[in-house]
Formats: structure tokens, sequence, C-alpha cells
């Protein structure tokens, strides 16, 4: 069953035309990866999902559990469920972290008709999983990702995807500026939320991190579109061969 | 009695401000001096034992027990202050209130204004002794002040070694009192003043400081407007370092909404004497909407080579890329930018030393937030006993 029905998709970013009619499905509880060289439009497509304002989509339709959601506000698809672990995250000074996550966390339990979380449960909840990931405790104390370094902003993304839980979760880029040490953290993070349930797009350059997390589904993206899409062998035959390997299609 | 401002100072022979005053120049100063106002009549009260000083219509009425007031003839007057209004105020001012800090000090000032449609001046001189800490917080009540010119100043004398706190925290609604404040500061050898001024509402006023850095002294400025409505609102400041390796920075935060205008025209000049000095100056502003305006000049007069000095500005809306962030977590817009308004106007209340002072300017900051659009008159004595409506 697919989570995820992406339709004929057209996005530009300004004047620049960036997808020409992507066509993609992701299905529920599957791995799936999406790799592809610089400029593809890989990054684009996670930001067109999420509903970033950069994006303007000038055809076609984003379906999640059934619902075309093209048109929602960014805060209306997370509430849904939809989570993006950004690439860069920004620095927010003068928000604490802890206040922002509280904040975040409470909306989607809202969302739910859940109890929101106090302080106190909030906190006990957070500096649990901050342990987990192996982040320092006084992280979640500062200004949000205000001079964090490269690892700690990734595992900031992760602690944020664990409190959230959502459904479906895009990657993009998770590994980049990332140690061993602090991959295999961020990496043990995101496969405690694979329950069969859940949907993962991985957005990557490199398959170090597939090694962490093995995927079910690998598709390549060039100029634009969804050029192959195969099963995890795929991702050894890009090693070693690189894009060439799939031709001019 | 109804006198206009203009008249009284031909009276006295002084030259008022106008249009082309560098000063006044975003401020419309001619249509509050053009006017005719009732003069207040000062009657001297027994000043009651309280925990703060406050002061009504420019009269003292309480004071705590262990700080020397006074009312005095003889005070300081700069003679080169920038401010023609300054100036004009000591001389309409037989007396001013004389608060002599010789040790340690904690105070709280309530100024309260009643009279209405009228014009209102008072000065007060602070000196705080050598080697003395105090931590001075000003706030203002004029609801029922109507139509009333407020025209109030300190000078404040920071002695050698001295350590000085001092904050305003003034929130002004329409249709009740204009304020202009003309300031002066002198930062004795080595002392350290740290000025605080926390402008918010959506009515016109304005802060004039004139100051003076001695060797090894600083001051650090930090003003933090938000402003609405068709509000004419800032600061007019001059840092003048005048002997060796003095120092002083200054930030200036602004929040703009509708088609209010904010205003930051400082100077800071070092003299040819202060070799070794640092001088830093920065002003950021965030318009809310289209219509917000911010005049923005911070300018550096340095007069030598020997010193470190910097200065910049910046004018935009809330940052974007924040606000999508912020809004991918599932949070709403509204919210979001609550976040990012209040971030931004917390990097410089949280920078002051005493936790209820933050409070109680948090708490006037998030009154005006929570009030825009319908502002009432915000009549809130943080540290006063009785309530005051």
């Amino acid at each position: 069953m697919n989570m995820v029905e992406i339709k004929d998709l057209y996005a530009n970013i300004g004047d620049k035309k960036i997808l020409k009619g992507l066509n993609l499905e992701l299905q529920e509880g599957k791995v799936h990866v999406i790799m592809g060289p610089n400029g593809a439009g890989k990054s684009t497509l996670s930001k067109a999902i999420v509903g970033h304002y950069d994006i303007e989509i000038e055809n076609g339709s984003i379906v999640y559990k059934g619902e075309d959601i093209t048109e929602l506000e960014p805060e209306e698809r997370a509430l849904k469920g939809i989570f993006l672990s950004f690439q860069n995250p920004v620095e927010v000074p003068g928000v604490s972290n802890a206040y922002f996550l509280r904040t975040a966390v409470n909306a989607k339990r809202k969302y739910e008709g859940k109890e929101e979380l106090n302080a106190a449960e909030f906190l006990r909840k957070a500096k649990e999983t901050a342990n987990f990931l192996g982040m320092k405790p006084e992280l979640l104390n500062r200004s949000l990702n205000e001079g964090f370094s490269g690892g700690e902003k990734k595992r900031n993304e992760t602690l944020q995807m664990l409190l959230l839980e959502p459904d479906f979760i895009i990657l993009d880029e998770i590994d980049s500026g990332l140690d061993i040490d602090a991959l295999r953290a961020v990496s043990e993070g995101i496969n405690k939320l694979k329950d069969g349930k859940r949907t993962f797009l991985v957005i990557t350059h490199y398959s170090r991190i597939l090694d962490y997390i093995k995927p079910d589904v690998v598709h390549v993206l060039k100029d634009g579109k969804i050029v192959k899409t195969a099963g995890s062998e795929l991702v050894e035959v890009l090693e070693k061969e690189g894009y060439a390997a799939l031709g001019e299609s | 009695m109804q006198e206009s401002i203009k008249d009284m100072a031909t009276s006295l022979d002084l030259k008022l401000p106008t249009k082309k005053t560098e000063s006044y120049r975003y401020f419309d100063i001619e249509s509050l001096l053009d006017k005719s106002y009732k003069t207040v009549q000062k009657q001297k009260q027994d000043i009651k034992d309280s925990k703060i000083l406050k002061i009504v219509d420019g009269v003292v009425v309480e004071a705590p027990k262990n700080i020397v007031v006074s009312y005095k003839k003889e005070r300081f007057v700069s003679s080169k202050h920038f401010d023609e209004l300054y100036r004009f105020s000591h001389k309409i001012n037989d007396e001013i209130i004389h608060i002599d800090i010789q040790n340690d000090t904690d105070l709280k000032i309530l100024h309260r204004f009643e009279a209405k449609e009228s014009f209102l001046t008072y000065r007060i001189q602070i000196d705080v002794k050598e080697n003395t800490t105090a931590k001075i917080y000003e706030t203002f009540i004029g609801c029922e002040a109507k139509g009333s010119f407020v025209l109030y100043g300190y000078d404040l004398i920071a002695g050698r070694y001295a350590n000085v706190e001092i904050v305003k925290d003034e929130t002004i609604v329409k249709d009740t009192y204009t304020p202009i404040h003309s300031n002066f500061i002198e930062a004795k050898e080595s002392s350290n003043v740290k000025l605080f001024s926390f402008d918010y509402g959506d009515a016109d006023g304005l802060v004039l400081v004139d100051s003076y850095i001695e060797k090894d002294a600083n001051i650090d400025a930090k003003h933090l407007l938000y402003v609405m409505g068709k509000a004419k609102r800032g600061t007019v400041s001059r840092l003048h370092h005048t002997e060796k390796n003095s120092k002083s920075n200054q930030v200036a935060k602004s929040i703009l909404q509708d088609s209010s205008r904010g205003i930051f025209d400082a100077t800071i000049k070092i003299d040819a004497t202060a070799p070794g000095s640092k001088a830093h100056q920065n002003s950021k502003a965030v318009l809310l909407n289209d219509g917000a305006y911010m005049a923005s000049k911070p300018q550096l007069v340095i007069n030598i080579d020997d010193v470190e000095a910097s200065h910049g500005s910046t004018i935009g809306e809330l940052d974007e890329t924040q606000l999508f962030y912020l809004r991918s977590r599932g949070i709403n817009e509204d919210e979001a930018r609550k976040m990012l308004i209040l971030a931004f106007a917390n990097e410089i209340i949280d920078d002051m030393s005493e936790n209820e002072v933050v409070n109680a300017v948090h708490n006037s900051f998030e009154k005006v937030y929570y009030g825009k659009g319908q502002l009432e008159c915000i009549a809130t004595c943080h540290f006063c006993e009785d309530v005051i409506l």
C-alpha cells in the first residue's frame, strides 16, 4: 500500500525549472532511497513535499495517505505526520531548544486530541531521548541550533523526529558532516522508529548511511525525474559505476 | 492658566528645537511645542516611607528610607548637551529632585502622571558615590494624563569605580501623554554604566541621551523599541569618549508594526584625547508589515587613530527560513512569528542582571504584544504594593 504518491510533479525555484514531471510512489513501512547527481532536484523534491516557500508547484500532485496535500500549509503537513530532517538545520537565536520542542510536541498532541505535556513531563521525556542519542542535555537549554556543531544539529533533528513520532520521515543528507560515532547514534535513532508502518525517504549522495539504514527500494533522480527504480542492489551498482551506468535516459 | 511652550522659552530667552533641528529630524517636535498647556503647580508633600520611590506629577510622594531624596536648587547641568530641551528643562525647573546614592542600592522609581492637557516638567539628579553599585529601574504610568506633554530627564553622575545599571520601562498608549526624556550621563574614571531602555506602545515619545565617558570607564547602552499604530518613537543619543581607554557598546533592536516609525539616531564620538578607546554600535530593526519605517542612523565620529570601533545597521522582516523551520514542526504561523519576535526582544531583556526586573520587562513586552491592535492603557506598577488602575 502506498503512503505517498507523487504524480507528474513540475516544480520551480524562481525561474528555474527543477522537477520536470516527477512520478514517485512510496510504500507504507518501507525505506526508500533517492540518489542522484548534484543539481538533480533531490532537495527540491523534499522541500516540495513539506511545502517550502521557495518552491512553486507548476503542475502535478502530492498525495499523502490518500489526501492531496499539495496546497496545504507546512504546519498542516507536519501535524499530519510528515517530517523533514533538514540538510542544514537553521539556527534560531533567542528561542530555547526545550521551549521549541515542547511547543512542537504539544501542537502535535493537541492535533491528535491528546493531552498536552506539562513542562516536567516533557523535560523528562526529552532528556531520556537526548541521552539515547548521546546528546549533551545542556543543548536542550541553549537557543535552537545556535552554535551547535554539525553533528549536534543532526542529533537535534533526530531528537525532534523521535519526540514527534512522524509517519513519513524524509532524511535530507542526514549523514553530511557527521563523524562515524554521530552517524551511528543518528542511525540508531532512525532505526528505532522503523516499525513496519512508517515510511522513510532517505536522500543521499553516498551509500555510507545505507550501511546503517537498510533500504528496500532505491530510486535515481536525474534532471528532475525518477529515471530508475530498483531494489537495494542498485546502490552497489551506482557505487561502482556512478550515475553514468544509467545512460542518458 | 494656559501658556505655550514657545512663550515660556521666549521669556527665558532660550532656543527651542524646530523641525530642522538634527536631533528632532524624525520626530514631530513642533506640533508638541506649538500647543498651549495648563501649567502644573507642584505642591511638595511629606514623603511617605515605601519600598519604591514614587513621583506623582513631578512631586515625590513616597520613598524608601535608605535613599536620600531631597529637592535642590543647586544642581549639575551639562553645558555641552546637544538638546535644547535639556537646557530648557533645567531653566524652567527651579528645583530638581536629588537622589544621593551613598551605599549599594536597588531602587525602583515609579513616575506617575495625572494632570490632563498639561505641561509637566521635572528633573532628577542621581549621584552614585564612587565604588558603589546602584541598580535603578524606572517605570511610567500616565493613563489619566490625556493630552499632556511630559518633559522629564535625569542627570546621572556615576562616581569613580561605580557600577550603575539604569533601566527605563515605558509603555505609552495613544491619547495619553507624550514624553520627551532628555538625559545626561557622566561616567567617571573606571565606572561601569549599563543603560537599558524599553520603549513600547502605540504613541509618540523620544529619549535623548548625552553622555561623557572618562578614562577606563564603560557605557553599555541597550535599547529595545516595540511600537505600532502611528507611533513615532525612539532614541537620539551621543556617547562621547573624552579620555583614554574608555569603552562603549550600544545595541538597538526595534520591532515596528503598522505604520509606526522607529528612531535610532546615535552618535559615538571619540575625542583625540581618548586613545585606546573601544566603541561598538549596532542597530537591528524588524518591520512586521509594509508601512512600518525605521530611521536608523548609527554614526561614529573618530578623531584619533588608536581606537577600535565598529558600527552596523540592518532593517528587514522576520527571517523566513527560521519561520519555515518552526512551521515545518507543526507550529502554526502566528505562534511561530510570536516565538521569533519574543526571541528578538529577549536577547536584550535577558541581558539585565536582576531577575525580577527581567520578569517585569518581559511582562510589559508581552502585555503589549498580546494587546496589539487594541492596546488599552497599561497601568501596572510591577513593584508597587498597592494596585494601580
